[in-house]
């Protein structure tokens, strides 16, 4: 079982090309979706690499289902795992929910909205990484962009209620991430939204 | 009617069930057990491989049918076994009659080989038993990136990450895969070497990095950035460093997949949906493709450029649908519900696709379905080229 090869020689140039990349970010501040430097950024585990192993088609187990998560965490890396946010429980008070097809941040939604961004605005130190997700209908790759759409809209807001934009990272996940995961109305609810990750 | 394959895999991850074929149950065609004892069903497999293209109805031997396959696998030859096999027709003329020899291990590929030959020499179609589809399973907690046989056999997580993988692509030779992977938690575009492991990070800008897709020289990449503040088409050349912008507009641009003529359709809500359109591939004015309805998207252009399949919602429900470019006929090809992600076959009639819970596959001319039960989930299939 254990003939895969950890990709040493990949993680390392993924680690050269994102830290390089973070380094540029900081030039264009005003940008939608940039990214402050990675060594700031508090409870974010910038470790491309660690996450992920490629085996050659040759030794590639067959039974990957042995690894399967949807049972518990059997075969899950808990340190790529136990980060807030990205597929972790977020408390209630650092999720906006949205309609269906839409961005409009709902009126209900607020005052979550306000009281994160109180915070970042009294803290310039703080970062957050706002992730953004869909439900599962329609096609994955358009639903990475109407994700990211959702996780601007929240970022705009912030922004105007006295947040530095250097303070808010923008990822989104799309459908790949779904907090609940029923095929009906009440999961895709659940589903449309955008987390608020420290 | 055989039993066709059953049980002689344990680790079988997919099996097909051909859930409609084409009207009168297709050409009967009787296949002969291979005498000769080698450790694999040789005839099963060829009847199995058959009766998933939806054209053929196998028959056990001696059956009254069009045509019949007779064979010996025996060891011998200078790599262990000898494969011979002969296809004839009901008049008992001669149409193939064909050696290999071959290890141990090649018994099951030359056994989708002989599928082909029969299925090309019958149709005049190439045939895709000898194909391989790539996917994305699991979810949650692990992500696995999996390339199995067409027929779904001999499953290989080529790559496994405790952060999504999605929207794989084959260069165009087989031998690599571009997809996207969010280790690190951020979106970067990786082109991984499929027979050594190796990978290659191509994209990892601020923002989107999604939708890679390969041109049909295999020399560049398209794909999705939104590093300049919403999604734009870019494209690399993979022998430099900096990725040119195809489109600007203030709305999504995404989705990117190249014609023959080195071309790009993509997905853009510029229109206020979602609509596929076409652009060159040095940029300029893009042309509108897609009319009907509100959500077309997730283009997949059949190899020989005449199709264009896409993800169509109509009615609440999401379909695969289908755009002849010669004939600019749209025809919605499923029933529909969460379909997405087509994917054509190397020979321009099939098309593979999730149904929100399986891989499942249409023809072209929407008159054959396969299903490919998963043990486990699946979604994002790709079918590879034809390997050179």
């Amino acid at each position: 079982m254990q003939h895969f090869a950890r990709n040493l020689m990949a993680s390392a140039v993924l680690a050269l090309m994102v830290g390089c990349a973070a380094t540029g970010e900081n030039t264009d501040t005003d940008q939608t979706g940039v990214q402050p430097d990675a060594a700031a950024q508090p409870g974010i585990t910038a470790q491309p690499g660690q996450d992920a192993y490629s085996y050659a088609y040759g030794q590639a187990p067959s039974g990957y289902d042995t690894y399967d998560a949807s049972g518990g965490q059997a075969g899950g890396r808990p340190g790529g795992q136990a980060v807030a946010g990205a597929g972790g429980a977020v408390s209630a008070d650092r999720v906006v929910y949205f309609d269906f097809d839409s961005v409009e941040i709902r009126p209900e939604s607020k005052p979550v909205i306000e009281s994160n961004a109180r915070s970042l605005a009294s803290n310039r130190r703080i970062i957050t990484q706002l992730e953004g997700h869909t439900d599962e209908r329609g096609s994955r790759e358009y639903n990475i962009a109407l994700g990211e759409r959702r996780a601007n809209a929240v970022r705009q807001t912030m922004i105007v209620m006295g947040v530095s934009p250097q303070q808010v990272r923008v990822v989104s996940y799309g459908e790949e991430r779904p907090a609940a995961g029923g095929q009906d109305e009440q999961s895709y609810a659940l589903n449309r939204r955008v987390e608020i990750v420290y | 009617m055989l039993l066709l394959g059953v049980g002689s895999f344990a680790h079988a991850e997919l099996t097909i069930d051909v859930t409609k074929g084409i009207e009168g149950g297709g050409i009967p065609i009787a296949i002969a057990p291979f005498g000769g004892g080698a450790p694999e069903d040789i005839a099963g497999t060829i009847a199995t491989d058959l009766q998933r293209t939806g054209k053929f109805a196998p028959q056990s031997a001696g059956s009254p049918a069009d045509y019949s396959v007779t064979g010996q696998a025996q060891s011998g030859g200078s790599r262990g076994y000898v494969v011979q096999f002969q296809l004839n027709g009901a008049q008992g003329s001669q149409l193939l009659n064909l050696s290999f020899d071959v290890p141990a291990n090649q018994l099951r590929p030359v056994a989708h080989r002989i599928s082909d030959l029969i299925y090309e020499k019958i149709t005049g179609e190439r045939g895709l038993s000898g194909t391989r589809i790539a996917y994305v399973a699991g979810g949650g907690g692990s992500w696995y990136l999996v390339v199995a046989d067409a027929d779904g056999q001999n499953p290989r997580m080529i790559l496994r990450s405790g952060q999504p993988i999605m929207s794989p692509a084959w260069s165009p030779d087989g031998a690599k895969l571009a997809y996207v992977s969010f280790e690190g938690r951020r979106p970067q575009i990786v082109v991984q070497d499929v027979y050594n492991g190796g990978r290659r990070v191509v994209s990892a800008a601020p923002g989107i990095n999604g939708a890679p897709a390969w041109s049909p020289d295999g020399r560049r990449l398209a794909f999705t950035l939104s590093k300049d503040g919403n999604p734009e088409i870019y494209v690399l050349d993979l022998a430099a460093q900096t990725p040119v912008r195809l489109t600007n507009s203030s709305s999504i641009d995404t989705e990117p997949v190249w014609l023959p003529d080195g071309s790009i359709v993509f997905t853009s809500d510029r229109g206020g949906s979602p609509q596929l359109y076409r652009i060159g591939s040095g940029g300029g004015a893009a042309q509108r493709l897609t009319f009907e309805g509100d959500y077309n998207a997730r283009p997949s252009v059949s190899p020989d450029g005449r199709y264009i399949a896409m993800v169509h919602r109509r009615g609440g429900r999401f379909h695969i649908a289908v755009l002849d470019l010669q004939t600019r006929q749209f025809r919605v090809l499923t029933a529909g519900g969460l379909d997405e992600s087509p994917s054509f076959a190397p020979n321009s009639k099939m098309i593979i696709y999730s149904n929100g819970q399986r891989l499942t596959a249409v023809s072209v001319d929407g008159s054959i379905k396969q299903d490919f039960a998963l043990r486990g989930n699946g979604r994002d299939p790709v079918w590879a080229p034809y390997s050179r």
